[in-house]
């Protein structure tokens, strides 16, 4: 595992929103294949920014980001969402469409990139997949009949059914309580496991950072302040980032 | 003060940018069929109620309001032909335009201001599905020709009140009150406004979508879209039917 | 994605409604304006149109049965009207059917109007030429209203010329009706004339009951009978003269006294008869002199 190429590569991102809002200022990360990768940093550093800058939801400034070996600025429409559909990415609260049952949640992505799908092998996705993250029960409820816990479930089921190599997660845990908080670590890890994902996990759960890091990255001031494993963290000489283990 | 004024042309040059990608979108395969059959459900038929009961009481009262003039010189007989003229040519693509406006307009401008302030947008982007031609193009398509059809029910159902309001003072048969509405009608009255509908209908889908679909995140932001969709769909509404009855009095 | 169907067949009727509804509007507006449907076409000419424009109503015994399709110039004294006209109505319009237009009341728009024709005439056929019925213009109306006019103002002066000299001139009228002396005269010579009618009565009276010679001249019969015989006594007196003349012409002494006398008289026949001839000739030149001045005399 530690000796693979990195799937993901970050090199001097830049991004500012108007003149004086700099909020990355040349950030690097590279992320190894199979590696599950937990990136700190307080509110409004600029983590959900770094990660949409991963499939272009939103445009970097200046700087180079290579995922599977592509350099991304270089790619049409069309050459971008061949990209985006081997990637997943989960948002803070699931973005459920809220007009469409969990099923139909489920379904949409598959009937659009699964034209060939029979009517049978989309149920079959569907359920087999609710199944991963437990929720079978709730194939036929709307999305606001699901709780925070249950809507996040539903959110990474809808990424994972076309099976994609990297995971993205923008606060996984965050709304829930501790032992829903638990569960989603735990599913975190079991995906991977079944899956062989990648993952980048954005959070600010110290319990979830702890389970699922493999290395952990911490952004302040638009840079990478930081990074390394949890454990090495935890005893860092830095009293910055010793607060964040508290 | 410079800074809001260029604000004000920075948002309409993105309005216009909008339009363009619109075209754009709209004339790229494959269409989503599927949403744009369900638009036309939600924007047409169920709001057809609505527009129903207020094309009945514009018939009803335009002609009870006219009637007094009109008896006066003794020209009753010409009251169903007046306000079916009234009703066609101004009142009910006017007034069907301004309740969609507040309905279809300010739906979509929430409900697309929802998607994108919980990220629903942004997922469809994720998973390569194209939002705009999925959201945007079906519903700016489905309000464009929904319009136009709810203002030819707005107009039936307002002559039908004008035929109510009529036979509260006065009698007249609907045999005979159809005759007077239709002598007095030419395609001048009909063509005219109905082409107005539909760039009624396109604006109404068009500035809900921007609306909705260019909000800022945050939840406040929502209810923002929901209301400048009304607002400035309202607005365009007057200015197209200005401009309409300009052109049509330049060319016939 | 099942559940579409739910709501699939309101959106179709709801659709379906409208298009339905908007064509069938259409279609009366249009059958309104005679845009479909079978029709045929008909021409008149006129003089002038009086403002018709294209889109007026045709109408026939009362009903609308078309409309002015076009209006075309032919002439600086001619337009030529096209019709459009329901298929319907064409057994009904007579060859010498007549077109006419008037206003759809005072303040309402043009209408042409046919005035059916005779029973026994064919009927139209596409394309026919009706005759047309001049319009009565407003301004003939005008015209005719002015003439007459002028003819009032005309007698009215005459009236006014009449009465002033009736009340100041110095005729008979006028003194009957402003001379007091002239009518106290007027009055006693009237009162004379019964005078004397009233004489002239008595008169008559007397002369028919009375036996004066007047009297009996009128009245009685045996007088007027002795008036007849000596009349007729008279009359064969004068017979016998006449027979005694000729008798005395025929003899031979007398017969030179007698030729002298003829001779002077046929001279006298000769001289009157030249005179005569002189007076004619020069009529006839005056006549034709006459001629000559007033030829359009002689034309009409
Ligand atoms: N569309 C935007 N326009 C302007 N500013 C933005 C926009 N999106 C994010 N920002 C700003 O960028 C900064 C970083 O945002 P984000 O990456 O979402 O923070 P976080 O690290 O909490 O996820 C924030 O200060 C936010 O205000
Ligand atoms: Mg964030």
């Amino acid at each position: 595992m530690e000796n693979k190429s990195p799937i993901i590569e970050i090199k001097g991102l830049y991004k500012s929103f108007g003149k004086d809002k700099d909020v990355l200022k040349g950030v690097n990360i590279h992320v190894k294949k199979g590696e599950n990768l937990v990136i700190l940093g307080k509110s409004g550093s600029g983590k959900s920014i770094t990660i949409k800058c991963l499939v272009r939801l939103v445009e970097a400034d200046r700087g180079e980001i290579k995922v599977f070996g592509t350099d991304l600025s270089k790619l049409d429409n069309d050459e971008l969402n061949v990209i985006r559909l081997r990637i997943g990415f989960l948002f803070q609260n699931g973005a459920l469409y809220d007009s469409m049952t969990v099923r139909e949640n489920l379904g949409f992505p598959l009937q659009r990139h699964r034209a060939e799908f029979t009517e049978s092998q989309v149920n079959l996705a569907i359920e087999e997949t609710l199944e991963s993250v437990g929720l079978s029960e709730a194939i036929d409820k709307m999305p606001s009949e699901l709780s925070g816990g249950m809507r996040k479930r539903v959110g990474l089921a809808r990424t994972l059914i076309l099976k994609p190599e990297i995971l993205l997660y923008d606060e996984p845990t965050t709304g829930l309580d501790t032992i829903t908080s638990r569960e989603i670590s735990e599913l975190i890890i079991s995906i991977q496991k079944k899956y062989k994902t990648t993952s980048i996990i954005i959070t600010h759960d110290m319990a979830c950072a702890k389970f699922t890091s493999n290395r952990i990255v911490i952004l302040r001031d638009g840079l990478v302040y930081t990074e390394g494993t949890y454990e090495t963290l935890e005893k860092s000489e830095d009293e910055w980032v010793r607060s964040f283990f508290i | 003060m410079v800074i809001e004024i260029k604000n004000t042309f920075d948002g309409i040059g993105e309005f216009v940018l909008f339009i363009f990608r619109f075209f754009k979108e709209l004339f790229k395969p494959p269409l989503e069929l599927r949403e744009f059959v369900k638009q036309c459900y939600v924007i047409g038929y169920k709001s057809l109620p609505l527009v129903a009961i207020t094309g009945f009481i514009m018939g009803l009262v335009l002609t009870l309001q006219s009637r007094p003039t009109l008896a006066e010189f003794g020209a009753e007989s010409w009251l169903p032909g007046m306000v079916a003229l009234s009703l066609i040519r101004e009142i009910a693509p006017v007034i069907t335009a301004l309740i969609c406006a507040g309905k279809v307009s300010s739906g979509i401008g929430a409900e697309l201001g929802s998607m994108k302030v919980t990220e629903q947008i942004d997922a469809m982007e994720v998973s390569a599905i194209n939002p705009f031609k999925y959201l945007v193009v079906t519903r700016i398509l489905a309000s464009t020709l929904m319009i136009p059809l709810l203002v030819v029910f707005a107009d039936g159902i307002g002559i039908l009140g004008g035929f109510v309001g009529y036979n509260i003072h006065s009698e007249l048969n609907i045999v005979r009150y159809n005759s007077l509405v239709f002598e007095t009608l030419g395609f001048v009255d009909i063509f005219p406004a109905t082409i107005k509908t539909f760039f009624f209908g396109f604006f109404i889908g068009t500035i809900g979508c921007f609306m909705g679909f260019t909000a800022s995140n945050g939840t406040e932001s929502v209810g923002k879209a929901a209301n400048s969709a009304v607002v400035y769909a309202s607005l365009a509404i007057f200015i197209i039917d200005m401009l309409a009855v300009q052109l049509t009095d330049l060319i016939f | 994605m099942k559940k579409d169907v739910g709501f699939r067949w309101k959106l179709g009727m709801f659709v379906t409604a409208g298009i339905l509804f908007f064509a069938v509007t259409i279609y009366f507006v249009g059958k309104q304006k005679n845009l479909f449907g079978s029709t045929f076409h008909l021409k008149s000419h006129f003089k002038t149109v009086s403002g018709l424009k294209i889109g007026n109503n045709v109408r026939f015994s009362g009903i609308n049965i078309g409309t002015v399709d076009a209006i075309e110039m032919i002439s600086d004294t001619s337009v030529m009207v096209d019709l459009i006209i329901e298929k319907s109505a064409q057994p009904f319009i007579k060859t010498d059917a007549k077109v006419g237009i008037s206003s759809d009341g005072l303040m309402g728009e043009k209408v042409l109007v046919i005035s059916p024709g005779t029973f026994t005439f064919k009927s139209v056929k596409d394309n026919d030429i009706l005759t047309s019925k001049n319009a009565i213009e407003m301004e003939d109306l005008m015209l005719s209203m002015k003439k007459s006019i002028d003819n009032v103002a005309l007698i009215s002066d005459n009236l006014a010329q009449f009465s002033y000299k009736v009340n100041n001139g110095d005729g008979a009228l006028s003194k009957m009706i402003s001379d007091e002396q002239f009518s106290s005269t007027l009055q006693s010579t009237l009162v004379n004339l019964q005078n004397s009618s009233n004489e002239f009565a008595k008169f008559t009276e007397s002369m028919n009951s009375g036996k004066g010679a007047l009297s009996k001249l009128v009245t009685d019969e045996k007088f007027g009978k002795t008036l007849d015989s000596t009349m007729m006594n008279l009359k064969t007196g004068t017979k016998g003269l006449n027979e005694t003349i000729d008798a005395a012409q025929n003899s031979i002494l007398l017969k030179g006294y007698f030729k002298k006398k003829e001779k002077a008289a046929k001279q006298i026949e000769i001289k009157k008869a030249n005179a005569l001839k002189k007076k004619n000739t020069t009529i006839i030149k005056s006549d034709s002199t006459k001629r000559l001045l007033t030829p359009k005399d002689s034309i009409q």
